[in-house]
């Protein structure tokens, strides 16, 4: 028991830290401050501001690099089994309506079929094209699909809409697209509209985008006993896990253990968080067929029944006073949603509003298509369009560079910071000053949008917290172990900068490994928190793996302790050292095993609550066909600690190009007789390709936030807020009227140029 | 662009063949035994036939049917999965292999169709540890993210560099055009291009 005069172990003590960042060039200040924070007690000390790192934030190459650039890499879609079963979905025709009958006898008797499952009971409602009505599995795909030939189905169809604008609960549009509604009083934003020196408004769209994962979803099913084995493209791994065991008992097919495998998933960007009907159709075929099965999606399916970043329409009203500070901004948006009618909700960039009267309304509207799911920061890309562009509209009316009207009104210092050093290395002020030659056939435009990001991770699920396993095996191989998926992030990577820097060795000593439900609990890899989360427990487990191998090199030279380190590849103190693989073998024959943990973020107000970034873009608009071509662009992006610098920045070039993508290429086409999606293929949904792509620049902007051990933030989501705002913007630059509709397709830019 | 030279059985003459049953299978072992290479069956009916394919320089024996493409052939018959089935319509460059050199989309070849050729896939670019600079490059370079398009890409890339030595920005886009990549790796590749072109990788 404690005396009163012991302190109390599980008080926190405090520690005071240096958080923020060194000046991002040379007519920029240091932001440096002290903070104190309370780490756990058994934590390891932070890291901050001052750490001097040996492998943080070095060009370390991907882990994993080398089993994909040879195809050795096993994602779900190539695993292989002796007797392994190929299956497919039927899906419906109609996009409403109701599954009248289904008759599956003759496709079971077709030749080197293993399994059938009907996925509706008759009766059941059918609320898309391409709703799943039954599963087949066979010997190979062409067998299954001579087979699913031969179900019948009957369907009664309903009258269809695919198109939310045509909903009756839709706003209408005058036939400039602008839309064409009063707008509700109110006292506070009418006066300062009333008051402000400049005003405007503009009605704002974005289209339907496909997540397009180049791996489809899917996975391969193995049972023994009732235990079931599934390999799945997913992002969460433990919630397919859950969700399959609840999934197969309400089917009354009993599963005691489900363990999932995802150790190389090819991009999900928010669509695979559900194992989904596709899931749980495996793994009833393969229950059935008493056989491995493989069910992954085609392209069709994939861009027609697995989630999208659903459309939006936003309309912006707004004032600035005559020193350009925003007064006044009233938002009303509404999401094309899917069938569930849900996940439209666009945010806007709120930092710039300051003490202006503000206003926002949100409907979602439903119409008979795939549900939306989320999407690289779900909301963002569509409102920061919608809000960046409007800034630039609104600059120009009180003729004030873009640029400048942002520095007056962003309330984010470090964004400040971040703009005026992008804006030097893309050179912002000679290409925004450049004018285009009033007959030109080809005109430049630059333009400029802000990236936001709020995530710097959780601790745990709702009943139990994070972890991460470190071994250090005899040979002086160290494993770095969590449950949760690499999806092409590098989280796999991550595990192994983070164990080599703590134990001072280098990172080719270190395997990450990822993609196990055995392995400890870890997040989804959705809004960008599966670094920010699991980082804290990496370096938790190697400080406590590292203070066990402390102990035994110190009573092995017969030395405290507390002189002990481990540094440069070495274990020892200043006169006594071993080499770190000697000092390994003092292990024995088992390895070290811990289980560090991810502590809560420590309640101190952190340096930052998010992640800001900023980017620019360069187009080129030919003015006769109204092709517009990004040309170049420079984005700057924090995420707290940059970890792995190479692939940070991987990430943050790849949400920019999926960003030129966004703005002026991608768009689902609905037939609203058929109710079906046109282009539901690679051939004419058109994705950036090699010969679309800009000059791209990327800078990493380190941060020390203090919010725990290690200060990692989210990557994912940031960047992907900015880019389509900044090349509408471009646009606007250069032919001289906006195109307020992404994509900017020639029609549109044409249309803009036709209507100066 | 040109074509790879036709070997034997063209999806179109199989197509052509299949619509008059029996007969139309002379017309087909006629052309076959015109091609160079190995013997190939004497007719083609429903069900699976045995053929051997050249494949990074060894001989393979596999079991297909008329209608097996050579991507299904190679992932599912030979256990070689690296190259992938993304698009299945020739769209995105995923399943990419080299038939005499040729960069081809093995999602639209017939695997009946690569008899008699020189295939070379991803799996022949590496062994163990030992990888062609190309390879290598990629990853040093970070020219994959969740790398499900990259050995399409690497086998495209390859083409290029073989046809080109040093190809320039320009050219190394338009060998790139065919392939897409949905997390943006498209210009660390070309990257990782241009450092083999320089010797990197050795």
């Amino acid at each position: 028991m404690a005396t009163p005069n012991t302190p109390n172990p599980n008080t926190p003590r405090a520690v005071e830290i240096t958080v923020g960042y060194k000046a991002l060039s040379p007519n920029q200040k240091d932001r440096l401050e002290k903070i104190e924070v309370n780490p756990a007690e058994g934590d390891a000390p932070p890291w901050d501001a001052l750490t001097e790192y040996q492998t943080v934030g070095t060009d370390v190459d991907r882990t994993d690099g080398m089993q994909k650039a040879t195809g050795r890499a096993k994602y779900a879609y190539d695993i292989s089994f002796p007797d392994l079963q190929q299956a497919m979905i039927l899906r419906a025709p109609i996009a409403r309506g109701i599954l009248k009958s289904l008759y599956l006898d003759e496709a079971r008797a077709m030749p080197g079929i293993s399994a059938v499952v009907a996925l509706k009971k008759d009766g059941s409602k059918i609320r898309l094209v391409g709703d799943a009505v039954a599963a087949v599995s066979g010997k190979t795909l062409d067998m299954v699909r001579d087979a699913i030939e031969k179900i019948r189905a009957d369907y009664e169809a309903e009258q269809h809409n695919v198109d939310y604008l045509m909903d009756e609960e839709a706003p209408m549009l005058d036939a400039n697209g602008q839309l064409d509604e009063e707008w509700d009083e109110d006292s506070k934003v009418d006066k300062a509209l009333a008051d402000a020196t400049h005003t405007h408004t503009g009605t704002y769209r974005t289209e339907v985008q496909t997540h397009s994962s180049l791996e489809t979803h899917g996975n391969t099913c193995r049972w023994d006993g009732n235990n079931l084995e599934v390999w799945a493209s997913t992002q969460a791994t433990f919630g397919v896990q859950g969700e399959l065991a609840r999934g197969l008992g309400a089917h009354n097919v009993k599963v005691e253990s489900v363990d999932v495998h995802a150790e190389f998933v090819g991009g999900g960007f928010g669509s695979k968080f559900s194992a989904g009907i596709e899931g749980l159709a495996c793994a009833l075929l393969a229950h059935a067929a008493k056989l491995p099965v493989k069910l992954m999606l085609d392209r069709h399916e994939e861009h027609t029944a697995a989630g999208n970043r659903p459309s939006a329409l936003m309309q912006v009203r707004g004032g600035i006073d005559k020193n350009g500070k925003i007064t006044a901004w009233d938002w009303r948006s509404f999401g094309g949603c899917g069938y569930n009618g849900r996940g439209g909700a666009v945010r806007y960039p709120n930092y710039y509003m300051g003490d202006a009267a503000t206003r926002r309304k949100h409907k979602d509207i439903a119409c008979d298509t795939d549900p939306a799911r989320s999407m690289r920061a779900p909301g963002y890309p569509q409102g920061w369009f919608g809000a960046e562009m409007f800034l630039d509209e609104l600059a120009a009316k009180a003729s004030m560079d873009p640029l400048a009207f942002r520095l007056k009104n962003d309330s984010e210092a470090m964004r400040l910071d971040q703009w005026q050093f992008a804006a030097d290395k893309f050179g912002w002020d000679k290409a925004r000053a450049k004018k285009n030659d009033a007959n030109a056939r080809y005109v430049t435009g630059v333009g400029c949008a802000s990236a936001r990001w709020g995530q710097l991770g959780r601790h745990g699920g709702r009943r139990q917290s994070y972890g991460v396993t470190c071994r250090i095996h005899p040979d002086g191989m160290v494993e770095a172990r969590n449950g949760s998926q690499d999806i092409g992030t590098g989280l796999k990577t991550v595990l192994q900068i983070l164990t080599a820097e703590e134990l001072g060795i280098p990172a080719s000593r270190v395997r990450g490994v990822t993609g196990h439900t055995s392995d400890p609990l870890g997040p989804a890899s959705g809004g960008s928190t599966t670094t920010p989360s699991i980082a804290p427990a990496v370096r938790h487990a190697a400080f406590l793996a590292k203070n066990k191998l402390i102990a035994l090199v110190a009573a092995h030279l017969g030395v405290p302790e507390g002189d002990v380190t481990c540094a440069n590849d070495k274990v020892g103190t200043k006169n006594a050292k071993l080499d770190f693989t000697e000092a390994c073998k003092l292990v024995g024959q088992t390895p070290i095993e811990v289980h560090g943990e991810r502590y809560p973020n420590y309640r101190d107000k952190p340096f930052h609550p998010g992640v800001c970034g900023a980017q620019f873009a360069e187009v080129r608009v030919d003015t006769w066909t109204g092709e517009v071509q990004v040309t170049r662009m420079f984005g700057i992006q924090d995420c707290g600690l940059v970890i792995a610098k190479k692939l940070a920045e991987s990430q943050v070039i790849g949400a920019m190009i999926q960003g030129v993508s966004y703005a002026v290429h991608e768009q689902r086409i609905m037939d609203q007789r058929s109710g079906r999606m046109l282009n539901g293929d690679f051939l004419r949904y058109k994705i950036t390709g090699s010969k679309d792509l800009p000059d791209i620049e990327c800078h990493m902007h380190s941060v020390a936030n203090g919010h725990n051990n290690t200060g990692a933030a989210g990557l994912g989501e940031p960047p992907s807020t900015a880019t389509a705002a900044a090349i509408g913007n471009a646009v606007f630059h250069a032919i001289g009227a906006p195109v307020r509709h992404i994509p900017i397709t020639p029609e549109k830019v044409l249309a803009a140029i036709a209507s100066k | 662009m040109s074509h790879p030279p036709d070997h034997g059985v063209s999806r179109r003459s199989f197509l052509k063949g299949s619509a008059v049953a029996g007969i139309a299978t002379t017309g087909i072992t006629a052309a076959t035994k015109a091609a160079a290479g190995p013997p190939v069956p004497e007719s083609f009916g429903p069900g699976e036939h045995e053929i051997t394919l050249s494949v990074n320089g060894a001989k393979k024996r596999v079991k297909v049917e008329t209608r097996t493409t050579l991507l299904d052939a190679l992932r599912d018959r030979m256990d070689m999965t690296g190259a992938k089935k993304i698009c299945d319509r020739g769209a995105c460059g995923g399943c990419t292999v080299l038939v005499d050199g040729m960069p081809t989309n093995s999602c639209l070849t017939l695997a009946m169709d690569a008899v008699g050729t020189e295939l070379r896939t991803i799996e022949g670019l590496s062994n163990g540890d030992n990888a062609h600079p190309l390879v290598k490059n990629f990853v040093t370079c970070d020219a994959l993210q969740c790398g499900f398009c990259t050995p399409g890409m690497v086998m495209s890339s390859l083409a290029c560099l073989e046809k080109r030595g040093k190809p320039t920005p320009e050219q190394m886009r338009q060998d790139l055009s065919g392939n897409l990549c949905r997390c943006g790796t498209y210009g660390r590749v070309m990257e990782a291009i241009d450092k083999t072109a320089n010797g990197g990788g050795k």
